[in-house]
């Protein structure tokens, strides 16, 4: 590089740009929380939801699903899952429930988690929860996710 | 007249860079305003020396890679056709790898051209 | 090696590549899951395998970048490390703390875990890259306290660097934008945002600064070249990354339920995230013309120059091949992501903690390189890795391109599972290479027990 260019002038460059951008990153961040309540559909987040994310962490779902196309990529997006079932919760327990618990010869399987009524009853709500968050442009692109 | 003679080789390292630097602006963030610059800048360039080397490395690395990149994707998609997915997938896979290794080739041109080295022998007449 | 405190980065960096090991099994045990579904189902189903595959990523980098660190900051300082006792007792405190997380994994369920680790505590587990238990969680606050107070207190107390100091601000900011990983809240949305800043400001942010001083630090000592000119590439580099990754954050905040006016500044700004990885390409080729001396450690060289392209590559090409917002709505969540994931990682991070390895792993050992034998099969493994990666990523792009045509573009859109199978040819031909790398990562540990003639220290 030039000699004009010096080295403390790219430490200014270093110092001042990440500092400022910090600083925007920091606004807008503020920016997003406040304006999250218009699409994040917390007005739907009981406390049946809340205990139906739990269990979707502790069973590790998104080790396979894309959850809003965050997670692995192995199984079916689930951020429109209940769309896609017709929105219709049953459906979806039925899915869960039926997973047979030695997978299916040669196919990929989820597996069989043996969850009560109850647990069912959540995580289909949390799921009929993450369909209601409004994304940009109504992500994903079609029903299959 | 020593002195003439360094300063005469450091404009030659000058313009050999700008023409390095062209040419990989053409490849990257502007296409043909590039190209157009390395020739403003070839036309300044003297036989023999460094810059018109780098001038002309510049012309044939774009050259080739504008023909290897537009000439063999166009005919993928000729004879893939256009509503084909098979087609993107060797189109996009392709055009993103070979862009990249031109890019590269044209990064080694323009290091070569800072200390007025050709892209393979250092030159130090 | 000048200071007897720098030899502990041996110990890091053996318990790296030993975890590399196992990161690369796991790898090809998920590539043939993805071809046979049933493969070790239901003992080892794929969530766990991956997770495994992630973790032991994470971790061994972790190792990585704090034995280059340790091997570094003591050099550059001009003294012997702060405390050599903390350093390796927080060596033996993560290994076990990695080794127990990665047991309970494998050997539990998931669900068990979580009940045995208590993390309805403080609920932290099951977000993807940061399933680690709560407990595990705590301990890598610790060990990366306790890291920063050994390296702050050499660095403060000797000659400060730019590499030095660099090295220091990066692994503060790592240690700093892990705390987010304790914050779960119940809204998806506040979660999935504040998850990214772990992840995307650590890989897109404050490791590019640590990758940029292992890096520079390299370069001087093979080089020969002037640290005034390195260390004034090191700070256009290091802002580059920043200037351009903290707002860059915005793409991943286009679906996931967050404002509209991040579709703009995501897009805008990570098309620009390919320049700090341009400029390690050209710094790295011109001071490696540039050079004063040729050093006897060709593999080191070779390395640092791949690890230069290769993140330019994975980084930076492809992660700017989906990042503008109009494409990223057809490819966001599939294979062109993992894709894109595997060649940065490589390229960037993997790479550079190989080649701080390359060259100190030699020194640490009595030698000023490897002896010539060791380094052709070195060499030989950097061909075998980095170019079966450079495969994996091509079919995993394949693949994506495919899946993205057939499920989300096309006016009959196929089902996830369809489509799968219909982009098995791409997921056989990646396994292929996986093995192909497993191969290389085979003659890498093997370089380190090739006998020879000895490049003595000079």
């Amino acid at each position: 590089m030039r000699e004009t260019f010096t080295k403390g002038m790219a430490r200014n460059i270093y110092y001042g740009g990440s500092v400022f951008f910090f600083l925007v990153l920091l606004g807008l961040t503020v920016d997003t929380v406040r304006s999250l309540p218009k699409t994040d559909n917390s007005q739907n987040l009981t406390e049946e939801v809340a205990a139906g994310k739990r269990l979707w962490e502790i069973n590790n779902c998104i080790g396979c699903h894309t959850l809003l196309g965050e997670g692995a990529y192995f199984a079916p997006e689930l951020g429109n899952v209940y769309t896609r079932y017709g929105e219709n919760t049953e459906a979806i327990k039925i899915f869960i429930k039926s997973r047979p618990k030695d997978g299916i010869p040669g196919r990929r399987s989820m597996p069989q988690f043996n969850f009560t009524e109850e647990e069912l009853e959540q995580i289909a709500q949390f799921l009929k929860y993450a369909d209601g968050i409004k994304t940009a442009r109504n992500w994903p692109p079609n029903i299959q996710g | 007249m020593k002195s003439d003679k360094t300063t005469d080789k450091e404009l030659q390292i000058q313009l050999a860079s700008n023409a390095a630097l062209a040419s990989l602006i053409n490849l990257t963030i502007l296409p043909i305003i590039g190209f157009i610059a390395l020739i403003w800048i070839y036309r300044k360039t003297q036989a023999g020396t460094i810059a018109r080397y780098h001038a002309v490395l510049g012309f044939k690395i774009n050259i080739v890679a504008a023909a290897v990149l537009f000439l063999v994707s166009a005919l993928m998609i000729l004879f893939g056709g256009f509503n084909s997915p098979w087609t993107w997938v060797y189109v996009i896979t392709y055009f993103t790898l070979v862009h990249t290794l031109f890019i590269v080739l044209a990064v080694w041109a323009l290091v070569r051209a800072w200390s007025g080295d050709t892209l393979l022998n250092s030159n130090s007449s | 090696m000048k200071y007897q405190s720098q030899s502990i980065a041996k110990l890091y960096f053996i318990a790296a590549i030993g975890l590399f090991v196992g990161q690369i099994l796991f790898g090809v045990i998920l590539g043939l899951q993805y071809v046979m579904g049933d493969f070790l189902f239901p003992e080892i189903p794929f969530n766990v395998a991956r997770m495994v595959h992630t973790n032991l990523l994470i971790v061994w980098l972790l190792f990585g970048f704090m034995g280059s660190a340790y091997y570094l900051v003591p050099e550059e300082a001009e003294r012997e490390l702060y405390a050599p006792w903390l350093a390796k007792l927080m060596f033996w405190i993560f290994l076990v703390a990695g080794a127990l997380t990665i047991l309970g994994y494998l050997l539990v369920p998931y669900a068990t875990l979580a009940e045995i680790t208590m993390n309805d505590l403080l609920p932290t587990m099951g977000r993807e890259f940061l399933e680690q238990p709560t407990i595990t969680k705590i301990g890598i606050v610790i060990v990366a306290l306790s890291f920063l107070f050994n390296i702050g207190m050499t660095i403060l107390s000797g000659r400060k660097t730019v590499i030095n100091l660099v090295m220091l601000t990066g692994m503060t900011g790592l240690a700093v934008f892990f705390l987010f990983s304790f914050y779960n809240p119940d809204n998806l949305v506040l979660d999935k945002y504040f998850w990214w800043f772990v992840v995307h400001l650590w890989v897109e942010g404050v490791w590019e600064l640590i990758m940029a001083s292992i890096l520079a630090y390299v370069l001087i000592k093979i080089t020969g070249v002037d640290r005034e000119v390195i260390e004034k590439w090191l700070y256009i580099i290091i802002a580059m990354a920043l200037i351009t990754g903290l707002i860059g954050t915005g793409h991943h905040f286009f679906w996931i339920g967050t404002p509209g006016y991040w579709q703009w500044l995501g897009s805008v700004f990570s098309a620009l995230e390919p320049i700090p990885f341009f400029m390690m390409t050209l710094f790295a080729f011109n001071v490696v013309n540039k050079r004063r001396r040729d050093h006897p450690n060709k593999a080191a060289t070779l390395w640092a120059l791949g690890t230069a392209v290769m993140a330019f590559l994975g980084a930076g090409v492809w992660g700017f091949l989906h990042t503008l917002a109009p494409v990223n709505y057809y490819t966001h969540g599939t294979q062109i992501t993992a894709a894109h994931g595997h060649m940065a990682f490589y390229g960037a991070y993997v790479m550079v903690v190989l080649t701080m390895i390359s060259y100190s792993m030699p020194i640490m050992r009595g030698q000023k390189a490897g002896n010539d034998r060791a380094q052709i099969v070195e060499m030989w493994s950097f061909w075998l890795m980095t170019v079966s990666m450079v495969f994996i990523t091509l079919f995993l792009t394949g693949a994506g391109i495919l899946q993205v045509y057939l499920q989300r573009y096309s006016e009959d859109p196929m089902t996830f599972m369809v489509t799968q199978d219909k982009i098995e040819v791409f997921y056989w031909m990646r396994e292929v290479a996986g093995l192909v790398f497993l191969a290389g990562l085979g003659a890498y540990i093997t370089s380190f027990f090739v006998k020879g003639e000895e490049v003595k220290i000079a």
